[in-house]
């Protein structure tokens, strides 16, 4: 009895799922496009082919909003995004290893990919908890203090440091924000505010962390021999920033499936009615104040496990990082990239993070180009670079994501 | 007949404004109560305070005779009253289940560690979850079951407002407050969502339902017993045929324009 009307459920409630063949090969290919644009990006010197790359990016992006070939491979992608997001992890580990030897590349890389961790845990905040943090950069920075700590004076394992980062920041972002959980509207993006600069300006005044000179922090050795030291893998020369790069593209796998699990579940339809409407979820027996409490920390945790990483892999941390510029680029990666989606925490990352770094050269107009291309990717996708998708749950849902 | 919801006294006062005042008011198991009285006398206050988003400021009220006085939302709502709002109160941007689905989460396994680790049980429930919004959506209307995944700011007005009765019947309540459940719909919508109310009725005989409504049609033909309210006081309790006999009711109407 009930099967029969699942099934029903099934048959009429499920969204139209096209699983053809052209289907299956777009949602293979728009991802190995989009790592081959990002190789790409890496790969040139010249400011023309910045450009021209840059170009091809935005009319990339107007053709899938704009043309119905467009919106069928977005939709392909969507539908089938098990097989998707297998063909990004082929494409991403591709291009690893096509970089294993370029230091530069590599480090950017990584760094794209532990903000996108940073970004996994801002969008738990935001785009499901609906608390704007401020404090991003803040609270990766502490838990990059935390590694510094841990890892420079005690003989705690490396995996553990890099919890522990997480706990720390969790920690101290809950007792910063429990005050002001009850309030509505934007007193806790204030009180965020307020909380980076003084993190930050406690970190240059006082000397226990280093003060403005900050802190060393030894390289991450999760298995007893230091990333720093690796110098080869199966007989190939690498860049001692490939383990890192594979660490933190490991990372982002783990923060994307925690994230995506909790979305999927009451968990994600808990934090989603709080934030549209505090009145009818607790109407029907829902703590807003709980609600927001559990998003602040759940992504205070993944924010500052990429910290104590980050920290690792430059070998220091110092005030600087903590600033509230730095939060801002962290939370400009998330509604750039769309809020609510991680895959758009890599994208918009590659672009805030490293496309400034390719225009180096035209030092004085650097800025002006950056600030177009974000207003230009938000003016024709106000979601967005690639927007939430709408969550369906159930045995019609093919992939696990 | 013993009363299922029994409140007396009732007030809620906001600084000098009386909004509630001293409100007796008894709903017995199965039935219908529809509760006028012009804008502003009170209505929706009264049920703000029975589902607890509003501290009453003194009185009475139980459900079953267990205590529901200035509870919390949460320990109303296990105790068996769910609700629907004047002004539509829907996730747009999420679907029509996640919707249904608000009115039981506070029955489900929430914690993290037991949604990231305990995957099966979790796919299990929702699947029953589905089932059986899916079952309450199509008695109301076919193609809302159909569209349990489209969001739910894709629907028209009157399935919105099925949608929000459905997510208030989800959790088998035993008191259920509809407040102007027929606001902005054409008359035809109204009597629509008045048919699927009474049928629904039918299969759920011990639910007590309050319903306040403008309409006086409609209140004649759901409501088994009437109360007005005027200025946050009952000014009359009965059948609907002397309700609009009653001069005092009568002049509250006239008197305030309606
Ligand atoms: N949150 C509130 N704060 C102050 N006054 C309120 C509040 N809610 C309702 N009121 C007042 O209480 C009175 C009753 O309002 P309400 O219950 O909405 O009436 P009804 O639903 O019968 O139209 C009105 O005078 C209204 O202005
Ligand atoms: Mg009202």
């Amino acid at each position: 009895m009930r099967s029969t009307n699942l099934d029903a459920a099934i048959a009429t409630g499920a969204p139209p799922q096209a699983r053809s063949l052209p289907g299956t090969a777009a949602a293979i290919l728009v991802p190995l496009a989009a790592f081959g644009a990002l190789a790409g990006l890496l790969q040139v010197h010249e400011q023309w082919e910045t450009g021209l790359l840059v170009l091809a990016f935005l009319a990339a992006l107007v053709l899938l909003d704009r043309s119905r070939a467009g919106r069928s491979l977005a939709e392909a992608c969507r539908t089938q995004s098990g097989i998707a997001s297998t063909s990004a992890v082929l494409a991403a580990l591709a291009l690893l290893w096509t970089f294993r030897e370029d230091h530069y590349s590599l480090l950017m890389v990584a760094t794209v990919a532990l903000y996108a961790v940073a970004g996994v845990g801002l969008n738990i905040q935001m785009a499901f908890g609906g608390i704007a943090n401020f404090a991003a950069a803040a609270f990766f920075s502490i838990g990059a203090y935390t590694a510094a700590v841990l890892a420079g004076h005690t003989g705690l394992p490396h995996l553990l440091v890099l919890a522990a980062g997480g706990v720390v920041s969790a920690l101290i972002g809950v007792v910063m924000l429990l005050p002001v959980l009850r309030t509505r509207g934007h007193y806790v993006a204030l009180v965020t505010i307020a909380f980076g600069v003084l993190l930050r300006t406690l970190l240059e005044v006082n000397d226990t962390f280093g003060g403005p000179q900050g802190m060393k922090i030894p390289g991450f050795a999760p298995f007893g021999s230091d990333f720093g030291d690796v110098a080869t893998i199966a007989g190939f020369d690498v860049s001692f920033y490939l383990p890192y790069a594979l660490a933190a593209a490991a990372l982002f796998a783990l923060a994307f499936l925690a994230g995506r699990m909790l979305e999927r579940s009451w968990v994600g339809i808990a934090m989603d009615a709080v934030r549209t409407d505090e009145i009818a979820a607790s109407a029907f027996g829902l703590s807003p104040a709980r609600w927001k409490a559990t998003a602040f920390l759940t992504g205070n945790v993944l924010i500052g496990v990429a910290g104590a990483l980050y920290g690792m892999m430059n070998g220091f941390v110092n005030p600087n990082g903590a600033g509230f510029g730095e939060s801002l680029i962290m939370l400009s990666i998330i509604v750039l990239g769309g809020l609510g989606n991680f895959w758009g925490a890599i994208v918009a990352g590659a672009v805030i993070i490293i496309l400034p770094e390719k225009l180096q050269s035209i030092q004085e107009y650097r800025l002006l180009i950056f600030a177009v291309v974000v207003i230009a990717i938000l003016r024709f996708r106000p979601g967005g670079i690639l927007p939430r998708p709408l969550r369906t749950l159930g045995r019609q849902q093919g992939g696990a994501s | 007949m013993t009363a299922l919801l029994a409140c007396s006294g009732l007030t809620k006062r906001f600084g000098g404004l009386v909004a509630l005042d001293g409100l007796d008011f008894a709903v017995a198991q199965g039935e219908t109560i529809g509760l006028v009285g012009p804008n502003g006398s009170g209505k929706t206050t009264f049920f703000n305070v029975l589902t607890g988003l509003y501290s009453p400021t003194s009185g009475a009220a139980s459900l079953d005779a267990v205590d529901i006085f200035g509870k919390s939302p949460q320990s109303i709502g296990r105790a068996g009253v769910a609700r629907t709002f004047q002004r539509c109160r829907l996730m747009l941007d999420q679907t029509v289940f996640d919707n249904i689905a608000l009115g039981v989460l506070r029955a489900k396994p929430l914690g993290l560690l037991s949604t990231l680790f305990r995957r099966g049980r979790l796919r299990a429930d929702l699947d029953a979850t589905i089932a059986r919004a899916h079952q309450l959506a199509c008695r109301f209307n076919p193609q809302l079951g159909a569209a349990l995944f489209r969001p739910a700011g894709d629907l028209t007005m009157i399935d919105r407002r099925r949608v929000e009765i459905c997510r208030a019947l989800i959790a088998n309540p035993r008191l259920l407050l509809l407040d102007e459940p027929s606001a902005g719909m054409t008359p035809d919508e109204t009597r629509r969502l008045m048919d699927d109310l009474l049928a629904f009725r039918e299969e759920a005989p011990h639910l007590a339902v309050v319903l306040v409504e403008h309409e006086m049609d409609v209140i004649r033909r759901v409501s088994d017993r009437c109360v007005v309210l005027n200025f946050g006081r009952k000014i009359f309790e009965g059948l609907f045929d002397a309700m609009i006999e009653d001069r005092e009711v009568q002049t509250a109407y006239l008197g305030s324009g309606q």
